[in-house]
């Protein structure tokens, strides 16, 4: 099946454009399937590393949002021990006005702001409520254990 | 029709497995709720009414390797069963001998074989069959 022009477009800018700390290369055997990594953000207990999701747009994009989760483990409130991410933008507020580029975006910043007041991984989120400065150096732990760059 | 590929169907699967949206008869779960690749999984079936394993639990592993859903998973009971398709000595289900693995396709999913497995088990060939004791396991 052809691909949407939408996604061409948006591979092709990903790709001759890339945004700085980002990477998003699509499988070639499903162009609807990304590999993608993110920097950790600077300041953050995540600097770094470098973190690797999937992306999958499915066929109703960009009418739903695309679906991504994290393949390294990573502590945080708002991501699960599946790298599932607990993200306004992918969920009730996405757009068809978004785009990969912007989600993408979207979860580097959530590395750097994490929101323990809306979790997903209850656990860490308690942690990160009792004791922020423990959970950073935890978070910071795992990204030197799990994220070291290739 | 976009291919869902392996890891995002596994997901979808948990999700359906986790919120109880499938059949009451059969259930499924990852293994390890931390396992990023979703390799192994539990399933249950309840035994079919009339039949010798009604009110019986089944206890099973299933296997999602790497080409999964391309290829189907390798599946197997952990509660000792006398079945045709099952290996006597290991639980093991032969995919010769159960028809959705035989003629496995993509959109089938560890649902569609838990739910055979059972219609199977019901089988008026099947269902006098006699069976080890309740609870015992291979080991």
């Amino acid at each position: 099946m052809a691909l949407p022009k939408r996604i061409i477009k948006e591979t092709e800018r990903l790709m001759a454009e890339p945004v700085p700390g980002i990477s998003a290369v699509p499988h070639e055997d499903n162009l609807r399937y990304f590999d993608v990594k993110i920097h950790g953000p600077s300041q953050s207990p995540y600097e770094g590393g470098v973190f690797k999701l999937e992306l999958f747009l499915p066929d109703d994009y960009p009418m739903t949002p695309p679906k991504i989760r994290f393949l390294t483990k990573i502590y945080h409130p708002n991501i699960d021990k599946l790298g599932r991410i607990c993200l306004d933008v992918l969920k009730s507020n996405w757009s068809p006005a978004l785009q990969i580029r912007t989600i993408l975006l979207s979860i580097q910043a959530l590395l750097g702001a994490p929101n323990p007041d809306d979790p997903l991984a209850n656990d860490v989120a308690q942690d990160w409520k009792t004791d922020e400065k423990a959970a950073i150096q935890t978070a910071r732990d795992w990204t030197s254990k799990y994220a070291a760059p290739e | 029709m976009a291919k869902v590929p392996r890891n995002f169907r596994l997901l979808e699967e948990l999700e359906k497995g986790e919120k109880g949206l499938g059949a009451e008869a059969c259930s499924y779960g990852l293994e390890n709720g931390d396992d990023l690749l979703m390799t192994n999984w539990n399933g249950t079936i309840l035994g079919p009414p009339h039949s010798v394993h009604e009110n019986r639990i089944y206890s099973l592993k299933i296997h999602c390797g790497p080409d999964y859903p391309d290829v189907p998973p390798e599946i197997s009971f952990v509660s000792k069963i006398n079945l045709p398709c099952v290996d006597p000595n290991n639980g093991k289900v032969d995919p010769g001998k159960l028809p959705c693995l035989m003629d496995w396709k993509r959109q089938f999913t560890m649902e569609t074989i838990l739910i055979e497995l059972r219609r199977y088990m019901a089988l008026p060939q099947h269902k006098k069959l006699p069976q080890p004791p309740e609870g015992s396991s291979y080991s």
